[in-house]
């Protein structure tokens, strides 16, 4: 076979993408191995306060482990709020509502996910937060290729080309922001009213060609 | 349903080797997740396994060096895995395992079938029953292989295993004919009961080799 038997990385050596206003740092584990079966990712806080788990459901059916590798993280879980030292596991079913910040310098969350009953798909939005990641880390170039290869993967989802609009907005060009968002609407109506309300476009909701 | 578990309380003593089973605990039907711990540097933490066999579930595997310090041997090549070490075994064929190189050295794995839902290894539905081999208490083996066996009357492993524990426990009957049924349903079971040192008990017996030929019972008006 083609492909290596195995391969090895340490969390030291994850890329590390920034994907929110809340300091969540992403580090993907499944993207640098190669693992198919099922997601997997990793979650650093290296000051201490910063969240490790974005507060989120999985409503589209995922069952998710996280695992708490090291210091310490507080999670809600639903309604509770959780202590989670290292070595704790939280499940969340998809209808739970869940999230976590951390509670100590050098937190690690790893989360595990697939679906119950189906084989494991990547998930589309891996691609679009490498590339949002790169924009955070001031490497536009590998951000824009990075985007390109999510609309690549599936040319007909209206939310590649969305996410480029929003990516071409935030890097200042207007009209390959106009480009997306009207292929975009074009692939699904609702595109616009996001886009009307998304403040990645402030600086072109005023011009007469905004297409929403 | 949703929940949280320490892996220091899930973990319960197999041998020298702590087992969590977390995908038992929680109920996850989308992938499998256990956790093993070496109390004792230099201990087993991951025993020499591929993905292949009878039991496997033909997953890619992820282990991910949760505490202490692992030395991973896959397919020959050595590999030091310090805490925070992930080591993906893509290929369902490799050989791998992991001994502990600091004492209380912790190991998750999580493994799938790619392009395929998850569905539960054979190894895993029988490990509660097999762990009291590890505690040589037969008997309990056997309730449990039996309420399997109850389940799906026809599972050659299940025979197999039962008749291992029967054959321990110094019920040699009950083993020949469970053995004999095995080797039946699934003809690879007669070259592993050659070799399987829990027939060491009543291998000399004449009825242990025709229960491996797959030769009717003597006893039995079934053809």
């Amino acid at each position: 076979m083609s492909e290596k038997a195995y391969e090895v990385a340490h969390i030291d050596d994850l890329d590390r993408f920034p994907v929110d206003n809340e300091e969540l740092l992403w580090r993907p584990v499944r993207r640098k191995l190669g693992i198919t079966a099922f997601g997997t990712n990793a979650y650093t806080a290296e000051k201490g306060h910063e969240r490790v788990v974005e507060e989120h459901y999985e409503r589209d059916g995922a069952e998710e482990l996280y695992f708490v590798a090291t210091g310490r993280a507080r999670f809600t879980l639903g309604d509770e709020e959780i202590d989670a030292p290292a070595g704790t596991f939280v499940y969340a079913e998809p209808e739970t509502k869940r999230g976590a910040i951390a509670a100590e310098p050098k937190t690690t969350v790893v989360a595990f996910g697939a679906k119950p009953g189906v084989p494991h798909e990547i998930s589309g939005w891996e691609e679009m937060f490498v590339a949002f990641g790169h924009l955070h880390n001031g490497h536009e170039d590998e951000g824009r290729k990075a985007m390109a290869a999510a609309i690549a993967a599936r040319p007909d989802e209206w939310q590649g080309h969305f996410n480029a609009a929003c990516f071409e907005s935030l890097t200042g060009n207007r009209d390959a922001t106009f480009e997306h968002l009207r292929r975009a609407i074009e692939l699904d109506p609702k595109a616009a009213e996001f886009a009307q309300n998304d403040s990645d476009f402030d600086w072109l909701h005023d011009d007469p060609e905004f297409p929403a | 349903m949703s929940g949280t578990a320490r892996l220091s309380d899930l973990a319960i003593q197999v041998g020298q080797t702590r087992w969590a089973m977390v995908r038992t605990h929680f109920g996850i039907q989308a992938f499998g997740v256990n956790a093993y711990v070496a109390d004792e540097a230099g201990g087993v933490v991951i025993g020499e396994h591929d993905e292949l066999g009878k039991a496997a579930g033909g997953h890619e595997e992820l282990y991910f060096v949760a505490n202490g310090h692992a030395r991973f041997t896959v397919n020959g090549d050595e590999i030091d895995a310090p805490a925070g070490t992930f080591v993906f075994v893509r290929d369902p064929a490799a050989k791998r395992r992991a001994l502990a190189e600091e004492a209380g050295t912790t190991v998750l794995i999580v493994g799938g079938k790619p392009g395929e839902a998850f569905t539960q290894s054979p190894w895993e539905r029988q490990a509660p029953a097999l762990i009291h081999f590890g505690t040589k208490e037969y008997d309990k083996a056997i309730r449990a292989l039996e309420k399997l066996l109850a389940e799906n009357p026809d599972d050659a492993a299940v025979l197999f295993n039962l008749a291992c524990a029967e054959s321990l426990s110094g019920k040699g009957q009950e083993a020949f004919g469970h053995l004999r049924r095995s080797v039946e349903l699934d003809p690879d079971f007669r070259e592993l009961a050659k070799t399987d040192s829990d027939f060491d008990p009543i291998r000399d017996d004449p009825e242990f080799a025709s229960a491996i030929a797959g030769q009717p019972d003597a006893g039995s008006s079934s053809a």
